[in-house]
């Protein structure tokens, strides 16, 4: 019984912490999957954050805010693309430019706005719960799955419908065509740069939701209020060995550890800095056995 | 076949700027419906960029092209597409992951309500293709785990699927084996015979005159000559691409050659995922001052010899030796200090670092030598790269990096770091490919010079004509076996060496 | 004539570096019009400000220091084509284990404690580093991920130790002890907090400039670096060359640490080293990985920052348009690279 108390809200938080993560890493599959590497993913989410809830703070609607907060991180996410592809400049170094200039950018424009330098708080209603009583009548998980925002709704049909894409579509057999061999793709007439830019468009476009739904729920603005979640992302790509449902797998890991550290910290006596570096370490070790299994199999 | 010209290309002219190389100079270039057009050079010549207008990849500086009389415009491979013309790449363009019917339909793929990709109807389409042709193979494969004759069939498949007119292929026998070159040209005939028009890029002169009814040649960017295939023979072909005649004669007095240096014994090897081990039970020895050749076509084996031989590859089964002593398992690095010297194949990636200056890549192996006390002492390294590059003719400034200089300048600065050290024992491998023909001769005199020092040497070569001239020994390699262990005293004949190569006689020749 | 070759490219890249840097500052500028009600105060804050006064020039020169020491550690790892990205948890867990050292030492001469205070803090990044470079050469771990992953949860523990029992209640902070008297650099442009360790800052640019170019450890990293395949084939043992960059590199980020310590901080504070590592790859990036280029790189990166502050104590704006100038010289310097390839590229043969 009182296992039962412990996991439920720990598993239920779970799922909602592990959104972002999600939203995130499926955009960033994208562009992992058309053979560039995205660091940028913390920076995205971080200007989706903000122009979310600031627009949405400006026009009343949250529909609007999402929307323009999605935008604008794929604006940023094109200049990404643009300077990274057209101007053939390192990849790496180029996503590190992006966060930087998110994170400044972010600070300067709500200092520059409001006139504060910490957290903005905007009167704005609260991401709505959708209820969707068939879910509950799911044995098992079916109470995990109800109370949601209708983020976290909205993220699980992305996955799906990223999975759909990449696996079903033209698009998604081309854009998987350019990570395993540009030239190919060339010779056939295609244009490699162009899924790259498509991948780059796409993870925009999740991390900016991923950013709305961080301050969307605190009807806030906090600087760096990503404070990670997009680097952690990028290592669910790599946990869930680049596919759709192994990056669920490894969000919900990652969220688990959040959600433990979060609980833990009152019913244990572990302190909390060892269980936020927890999920860090679990990840490490996964890679080296990963490593080590793929290493002998290769030898064999 | 008629004497209607399919396509005309005109006042063709290309310019590389970035190494001011004129790949095309005004080439005109005729091919008539219905033949089979066989384009002929050297390396360099220009025909691979040639082609490469004609299917779009890349743009001329000048020039038109006429498809059945009308002019057209080639902005990119779909444009050619689109116009029927289709082009099989030397280098496969497959992705392995994806099943032969992926590949083939990619970037025209059949859909289902405009946006799914209909993956039954591409199976189909493909399969329907396959037979129209007469082909036998399962398009549910995945490109993987096909053989390489397999990638190539679906490289013509791609374009037969897209209704290529014209199809035109580059080098299509250079990673074939000779059953799978037969049933190539079986395969061209027959789209011969039902109205294709075929262009076919070849350095290999006895497939032209298999194939083809008419050959271009090509000479450093301009077209030499174009004959009626019938009329011509091998020799003349030979003489038109080069320009003058080659002296492949040298003075090879006889050396008694002394202990054998190395030696491998019963070599196998396997690699994951192929049922025929890529080297089968090779059994060699080199001795002192004489040369052995490996010959054969490649792909059976030639490189797998090279790679084990200098120690970057390990063997399944077998040994090597060296004097007589067990160095199967020892690392590239080992080797080096045993004193083993190796110009490998591949100049520009394994040979040298292209980025770095001739000075750093004289002294890889070497530059524990010009150390104290783990310091370099730089003024000895500058002398030491400036004795190796006068006394090899290399020109250019030794601190300027290794990839400003031409290719037989690069291959001179391997060529003379291996040689600078102590050596019993040397490896070449293709060491003259893409050269031009002073820099060749320059390396054909020292391989002869460190012959008559008592030096084994092991040559692993595709040019026959080079092989014949230097070795002592010859092995033929075929399909990773020893077919052949020949004297080469009596001068061979290409003929009977091909024939090895070919896998027609594999009774093991005359032990030398 | 193949020497002014040489000139040439190097004044084509120099000149393009210039005019990265160039317009960069006219993007501040634009910034500062756009965002100051007094724009002329404050650009004059941002460009000249760090120069005005000894106090902020020497904390200018100060705050280089570290970024002198991650600077290179990123630049011997670049050169040697591995990734560090674990400089962040390096340099603080370097600093925080010089610090124990430290404390554990009170009595100890600062002539005694000092190097091994110095060298706890250099090994300690050594081994984080160490441990990623190991990964990759057995088992091919991406050593990218792995430091990053190591040093994220480095952090954590770290903060854990400063705020938990290493904490000192008698200062106002989330801070350790201070450390002894006899530990602390001499400060040599008072009032400024510009310390002796500048000189040692120097001297590490020098030596490793001398490691990579004149040394055979040095000759062989670099060449693992550009080709790997050729130097295997040379003879040079590959796997070796992916541990000791990365050990090398974790011992100048631990280094930048526990140097932090002794010449500026004399306590551990919470997360006081933020940004060192990060920073430290830009500094890498603009000098071109080149040793000595990261002296003026750091001091650069430092001055920004430094006019920044002044702008913003002395004006209307906030500190973080530092940022998004940096984050333009990362764009331009990126795509400047580009520009010098090219010219490098016109000469070489297809």
């Amino acid at each position: 019984m009182n296992e039962h108390s412990f996991t439920f809200p720990l598993l239920h938080n779970t799922i909602g912490i592990m959104t972002p993560f999600l939203l995130a890493a499926t955009g960033g599959l994208f562009t992992e999957l058309a053979g560039m590497l995205n660091i940028a993913l913390e920076g995205l989410m971080l200007i989706g954050a903000f122009f979310s809830v600031v627009f949405a703070g400006l026009t009343g609607s949250l529909f609007v805010g999402v929307l323009l907060g999605i935008a604008s991180a794929m604006l940023v996410a094109a200049l990404f693309g643009a300077v990274s592809l057209n101007l053939k400049a390192n990849v790496f170094i180029s996503g590190l430019a992006t966060n930087l200039l998110a994170s400044g950018l972010t600070v300067v424009l709500a200092f520059q706005i409001f006139g504060n330098k910490g957290v903005v708080r905007f009167e704005i209603a609260t991401l709505p719960s959708l209820s969707i009583p068939a879910l509950a009548r799911i044995p098992i998980l079916g109470d995990l799955l109800i109370g949601h925002n209708v983020l976290v709704y909205l993220s699980w049909l992305i996955v799906v419908l990223a999975a759909v894409v990449i696996y079903r579509t033209p698009f998604g057999l081309r854009i998987r065509g350019t990570g395993l061999g540009a030239p190919t793709i060339t010779s056939l007439g295609l244009k490699p740069r162009r899924y790259q830019m498509a991948g780059i468009l796409i993870s925009g476009f999740t991390c900016g939701l991923a950013g709305a739904g961080l301050t969307l729920n605190l009807s806030a603005f906090v600087p760096n209020i990503t404070s990670g979640r997009g680097w952690i992302a990028l290592v669910a790509i790599y946990l869930g060995n680049k596919t759709p449902w192994g990056i669920v797998i490894a969000s919900f890991i990652f969220g688990f550890a959040e959600s433990f550290s979060n609980y833990a910290q009152g019913a244990t006596n572990i302190p909390a800095d060892f269980i936020l570096a927890f999920p860090y370490l679990l990840t490490v070790l996964a890679m080296i056995g990963y490593s080590i299994w793929r290493h002998y199999r290769d030898r064999a | 076949m008629s004497s209607e010209l399919y396509l005309q290309m005109r006042g063709i002219t290309k310019l590389y700027p970035e190494n001011n190389v004129l790949a095309n100079s005004n080439v005109d270039f005729d091919v008539r419906d219905n033949e089979i057009h066989a384009v002929v050079g050297e390396n360099g010549a220009g025909k691979t960029t040639l082609m490469k207008i004609l299917y779009g990849l890349v743009q001329p500086d000048s020039g038109r092209i006429l498809l059945q009389q009308r002019e057209v415009q080639i902005q990119s491979p779909l444009d050619a597409n689109r116009l029927g013309i289709g082009m099989v790449h030397q280098h496969f363009r497959l992705i392995p992951e994806f099943t032969i019917a992926e590949n083939v339909v990619l970037g025209t793929e059949p859909r289902r309500w405009g946006i799914f990709f209909d993956r039954d109807r591409a199976i189909n389409r493909v399969e329907e293709v396959i037979q129209r042709y007469g082909f036998t193979i399962n398009p549910r494969l995945p490109v993987a785990r096909l053989t390489v004759g397999q990638m190539q069939l679906v490289e013509i498949i791609k374009i037969l699927y897209r209704e290529a007119q014209l199809l035109i292929l580059d080098e299509p026998t250079s990673v074939l084996t000779e059953q799978q070159i037969h049933k190539l040209f079986v395969t061209l005939e027959n789209l011969r015979a039902i109205g294709k028009t075929i262009v076919i890029i070849t350095h290999k002169l006895g497939e032209v005159k298999a194939i083809s009814q008419r050959v271009t040649v090509m000479r450093k960017g301009e077209v030499v000559a174009v004959r009626d295939t019938a009329e011509v023979d091998e020799r003349e072909l030979s003489r038109l691409m080069v320009g003058k005649s080659v002296t492949f004669q040298f003075e090879r007095e006889p050396v008694k050659p002394g202990r054998v240096v190395l030696e491998l014994r019963e070599v196998v090897l396997r690699q994951k995922g192929q049922d025929r081990p890529l080297l089968d039970r090779v059994n060699l020895k080199v001795h002192a001052g004489e040369i052995v050749g490996v010959a054969g076509v490649s792909g059976n084996g030639l490189a797998e010899v090279e790679d084990v031989v200098g120690g970057l590859r390990r063997v399944t089964e077998g040994q090597l030796l060296h004097d007589g002593r067990d160095i199967t398992d020892l690392s590239a690095v080992q080797l080096r200090q045993r004193g083993l010297a190796y110009v490998p194949a591949d100049r520009l990636h394994r040979g040298s670092s292209l980025q770095s200056s001739v000075m750093e890549n004289m002294i890889i192996s070497s530059h524990h030598d010009f150390l104290r006390g783990g310091v370099f002492r730089q003024k000895e390294v500058e002398e030491f790269s400036e004795t190796l590059s006068s006394s090899f003719s290399i020109d250019g400034d030794p601190r300027m990096p290794i990839g400003t200089l031409s290719g037989g300048n690069i291959q001179k600065v391997i060529l003379a770091r291996e040689l600078a050290s102590n050596t019993d024992f040397i490896i070449f491998s293709e060491p003259t490919w893409g050269l031009d023909v002073a820099s060749a001769e320059f390396i054909y005199a020292k391989i002869l010079e460190i012959r008559r020092r008592g030096i084994a040497v092991l040559l692993i070569s595709s040019n026959l004509d080079e092989i014949l001239a230097l070795c002592d020994i010859l092995v033929v390699l075929y399909r990773g076996e020893v077919v052949a262990t020949l004297s080469n005293e009596e001068k061979l004949s290409k003929e009977l060496v091909g024939e090895y190569m070919m896998g027609l006689r594999d009774d093991g020749g005359t032990q030398a | 004539m193949k020497r002014t070759r040489r000139v040439g490219e190097l004044f084509a890249g120099t000149l393009g570096l210039l005019i990265t840097l160039g317009i960069s500052f006219l993007i501040a500028i634009v910034l500062i019009f756009l965002l100051s009600k007094d724009p002329l105060t404050t650009i004059y804050y941002f460009f000249v400000g760090p120069f005005t006064n000894k106090y902020y020039f020497g904390n200018m020169l100060n705050a280089a220091i570290p970024l002198v020491f991650t600077g290179l550690g990123i630049a011997v790892a670049f050169k040697s084509s591995v990734f560090n990205l674990g400089g962040e948890g390096q340099v603080y867990s370097g600093a925080l284990v010089a610090t124990v050292i430290m404390l554990a030492l009170p009595e100890s001469s600062g002539y005694l404690g000092g190097p091994v205070a110095l060298a706890a803090g250099l090994a300690t990044g050594a081994v984080l580093a160490g441990l990623s470079g190991f990964f990759k050469m057995k088992w091919g771990t991406d050593e990218l991920i792995s430091s990053f992953l190591i040093s994220s949860a480095v952090v954590f523990i770290v903060n854990y130790f400063i705020t938990g029992p290493l904490d000192d209640p008698g200062n106002s902070m989330l801070a350790t002890y201070a450390i002894g008297k006899q530990y602390r650099f001499l400060a040599i442009f008072p009032p400024s907090k510009l310390d002796i360790s500048a000189v040692f800052a120097i001297l590490a640019g020098v030596l490793i400039f001398f490691l990579m170019y004149y040394t055979h450890w040095g000759y062989e990293m670099r060449m693992c670096g550009l080709n790997r395949e050729f130097s295997r084939y040379g003879g040079i043992n590959v796997s070796t060359f992916v541990v000791l960059p990365m050990i090398i590199s974790g011992a100048l980020h631990g280094l930048a640490g526990a140097v932090a310590i002794m010449g500026t901080y004399h306590v551990a504070v919470k997360e006081f080293s933020f940004g060192m590592g990060w920073n430290g790859i830009a500094v890498a990036l603009i000098a071109k990985n080149n040793p000595l280029g990261v002296l003026p790189a750091a001091v650069f990166f430092a001055y920004l920052d430094a006019g920044a502050k002044a702008a913003m104590l002395h004006s209307d704006v906030t500190f973080e348009i530092a940022a998004i100038v940096q984050s333009v010289i990362f764009y331009l310097i990126t795509a400047q690279a580009i520009y010098s390839f090219l010219r490098y590229r016109k000469r070489a043969p297809s």
